[in-house]
């Protein structure tokens, strides 16, 4: 087939051309995630903080609502400060994965303050449920993204997630939390933030090259 | 400003061609849900059908039988229909399969989990299946700005609410079924309905 011939209604230069879109905008889909690394992080953090006041610190029942209205309320502000510098969502992938956060934002939180006002935060369920939320989100950003690193963060929340059905102690449950915390929160985050970096630093050294 | 004046780098024709494509995308997105339609009321149909043999004889083989057969005729309809490949011709079209292909594996990893520990009789752990499903539907509803499917999300999520606040099995026999019925057969019936409809048209035109 030549460049020009038509195909279905398409050139190859159509359809490369279509190739080269797509790629572009899941390359932007994935900087849109990396640029976020710091929230990853964060929440990582987080969660690290409030199982250790629970554990080891008096007032324990203030333990989370303290902590997640802290990391909420500096991922909004952080979160918009952002915005401001670099702006909205640019493309189509970025809306997604954009809604795709938002929403497990919500769900989650509507979760967990139903849990706990009905007293049936301690359930086995409602642990494994509270890694399936968050895997689900890493899972269906991964596969908008095409992105195996991420897929591979989805399947360690996963296999937490039905972890937590077969160890039911308190010390368990929190043991594997904080073992997918660490795994698919703050070594992930660190990771996009160090591929932000990388891309960020991409046009400076090319510009130093060519003035050398 | 005149059309073809500059403004932060893309001229006004180029902003107005832009958001044709985008809603030229969110429709095809939407398509793309219509026509899996008959999905959601498969799996109303088969939960319904679940739900009503556990109130009239409790087995703790119900579930795996009959989530079994709604996969059996899940894949059955679907190589009869042929529509994998036209299901994901755009990129909304593969965002929202993404999302439903994931809310999927991850219900079924933990339904599976919960049924072969024996822990579904948990409120958390129905409450949390509501919203895993509520989940999917609002983030297509968020991509594809679509008001109906973000009113049947909500509708999910206060049904995993509720769910919380059930005090006994006779509760769980009433919202159960109801969100069966409005959040899965209903809009399965109501995006038939809407790919009905834009088949006809197509057929028209």
């Amino acid at each position: 087939m030549t460049n020009s011939e038509i195909d279905n209604g398409s050139t190859r230069d159509d359809l490369v051309q279509r190739v080269a879109l797509m790629e572009t905008m899941i390359a932007e889909g994935r900087s849109t995630t990396t640029r976020f690394g710091w929230v990853f992080v964060m929440w990582g953090l987080v969660y690290f903080a409030a199982v250790g006041w629970v554990l080891f610190l008096p007032l324990a029942i203030w333990a989370w609502p303290v902590c997640v209205s802290a990391a909420i309320a500096t991922s909004i502000i952080v979160g918009a400060r952002r915005k401001r510098m670099h702006g909205g969502s640019e493309n189509v992938r970025s809306r997604s994965i954009e809604a795709v956060w938002r929403m497990m934002g919500s769900a989650i939180c509507l979760y967990v303050v139903g849990a706990i006002l009905s007293h049936h935060a301690g359930d086995p369920a409602y642990v494994a449920a509270i890694l399936f939320f968050i895997g689900l989100a890493h899972g269906t950003s991964a596969l908008i993204l095409r992105w195996g690193v991420q897929g591979v963060v989805a399947a360690i929340w996963w296999t937490g997630g039905i972890a937590t059905f077969f160890f039911t102690s308190e010390r368990e449950s929190y043991g594997i939390f904080l073992g997918a915390s660490f795994f698919g929160m703050i070594l992930f985050g660190l990771y996009a933030m160090m591929l932000e970096r990388r891309r960020a630093a991409g046009p400076l050294q090319s510009q130093v090259q060519r003035h050398a | 400003m005149t059309n073809s004046e500059p403004d932060n780098g893309k001229s006004r024709d180029e902003l107005l061609q832009r958001i044709e494509l985008m809603e030229t995308m969110i429709a095809a997105g939407r398509r793309s849900t219509t026509r899996c339609g008959w999905i959601f009321v498969l799996w109303g149909v088969v939960d319904i059908a679940g739900i009503a043999w556990e109130w009239s004889r409790p087995s703790y083989w119900i579930w795996p039988t009959v989530l079994t057969a709604g996969f059996l005729l899940f894949f059955l309809i679907r190589a009869l229909k042929r529509e994998s490949s036209s299901r994901c011709a755009n990129i909304e079209g593969r965002t929202v399969n993404a999302i439903w292909s994931m809310m999927g594996l991850a219900t079924t990893l933990y339904v599976a989990a919960g049924i072969y520990r024996h822990l579904a009789w948990q409120y958390s752990y129905i409450a949390a299946i509501f919203m895993l499903v509520g989940l999917a539907h609002a983030i297509s509803a968020m991509v594809l700005r679509w008001r109906v499917q973000g009113m049947v999300a909500g509708l999910w999520w206060a049904g995993g609410i509720a769910m919380f606040f059930a005090h006994s099995d006779k509760e769980i026999f009433v919202i159960f079924p109801l969100e069966m019925f409005f959040g899965m057969i209903l809009f399965g019936l109501y995006a038939m309905w809407l790919d009905n409809r834009s088949g006809l048209k197509g057929e028209r035109a």
